[in-house]
């Protein structure tokens, strides 16, 4: 029974967390024009980066993944190398995902950045634990989606409605350049999101320590907690 | 050993997947076809398709040369064989000659193929023996429509009219 779980646990540590990680990578920058139907892929802008290094910082800062466990020189250098491999995966989706939820270009895309921006910046300073960053992040990546996939697409779609008149009303002047996708370029980056935090949920704060007893993984999880109470009161 | 073994697979896999990622990225295909055909590209199995490429030549001596191009593009999707990519610089070239004034943009897309097949070609070098052809090199090609794009005083030389299409 207890083979089980640990292989299990290995299964889902060592290839199905990077695999949700690298898909949502692969999804992120993923786009489909809406006349030609054609793929097109964007690769991550800067300022995604900057905004995934700003989260990974947050999440380091709330504990929600303990570097020093992640990366241990007492680990084989086998699973340090897993680690640090799931840890460029989780910053690479991180980008993609912003990346998913930015406009193209135009004026939209510098204030969906300075809003990201401006929001991890102040969570910097904030008191956080894992489980509220993850709630906090939840509801900031389906408000840019909403944003941008239900409000700003439907304002710039061909056949858009009251809303589109309302909004060329009362912007009229203003010039925002939106490129035109297919609506299934919403549930791709709707899929996209939902394994990013299905890929969350999926990464601890520490790893899975493989043989472990239970005294022992209570053990270390509880080290870990306390460091991150530590960190939370300094 | 099950669960070092895990690990190894599972560090294999993440290199793999995410080369196959940037790969992706890099490349940017515009369809599951266009996917399909990189990876035959990348892993070298790529080859053109025949039938169509005979289908053109059959039109390009027919000088229905738009119809060529159609069936080189579907024997060729990757543009990756100089052969053909010659030959659709070629049709570009007929298509865009005339006796009075040649046609810039036809040229200049000839140009952009016979550069492809240039740098396709082993060396840079391509000789196509096809005793249709007035050019057999895809440099004298090149040159034939690089000449053909500049604006020069022979233009108002009104022995051209007598000029010969390669």
């Amino acid at each position: 029974m207890k083979d089980y779980t640990d292989r299990n646990r290995a299964l889902l540590h060592f290839i199905i967390t990077p695999t949700i990680l690298l898909t949502v990578a692969l999804l992120g920058g993923l786009r489909v024009d809406a006349q030609t139907r054609q793929f097109v892929f964007i690769a991550p802008p800067l300022v995604t980066l900057v905004l995934a290094i700003l989260l990974g910082a947050l999440f380091v800062r709330a504990g929600a993944i303990d570097l020093r466990q992640w990366l241990a020189l007492e680990q084989p250098m086998l699973t340090n190398l897993a680690h640090l491999l799931t840890l460029l995966a989780l910053f690479f989706a991180s980008a993609q995902a912003f990346n998913s939820v930015l406009p193209e270009n135009g004026l939209l895309h510098w204030m969906f950045s300075f809003f990201f921006l401006w929001t991890l910046w102040t969570n910097q300073f904030s008191a956080f634990d894992g489980r509220r960053l993850l709630k906090s992040l939840i509801v900031m990546f389906s408000t840019a989606f909403v944003l941008k996939h239900l409000l700003v697409s439907g304002l710039y779609a061909p056949e858009g409605g009251w809303f589109r008149r309302i909004a060329s009303a009362l912007l009229q002047g203003i010039a925002i350049d939106v490129p035109a996708f297919a609506p299934i370029t919403g549930y791709v980056s709707f899929f996209a999101l939902a394994l990013y935090v299905a890929g969350l949920l999926l990464i601890g704060p520490v790893p899975v320590q493989l043989g472990a007893t239970r005294v022992n993984k209570l053990a270390v999880r509880e080290d870990a907690l306390a460091k991150s109470s530590d960190q939370l009161s300094e | 050993m099950q669960r070092k073994i895990i690990q190894i697979f599972g560090v294999v896999w993440t290199l793999i997947y995410a080369s196959f990622i940037v790969w992706i990225y890099a490349t940017e295909p515009r369809s599951f076809k266009e996917v399909a055909t990189n990876s035959q590209v990348a892993v070298g199995t790529y080859e053109v398709n025949q039938e169509r490429f005979s289908n053109g030549l059959a039109l390009f001596r027919r000088d229905q040369f738009r119809a060529a191009r159609d069936e080189w593009a579907a024997a060729d999707p990757a543009q990756k064989d100089p052969r053909t990519q010659f030959y659709v610089a070629y049709a570009w070239y007929r298509e865009g000659w005339g006796r009075v004034y040649y046609d810039n943009a036809f040229f200049k897309q000839g140009l952009e193929a016979v550069n492809r097949a240039i740098n396709l070609a082993p060396n840079g070098m391509l000789t196509v023996d096809d005793p249709d052809l007035q050019m057999h090199t895809a440099a004298e090609l090149k040159t034939e429509l690089e000449q053909g794009t500049e604006t020069s005083w022979k233009d108002l030389n009104p022995l051209k009219l007598f000029r010969q299409r390669k």
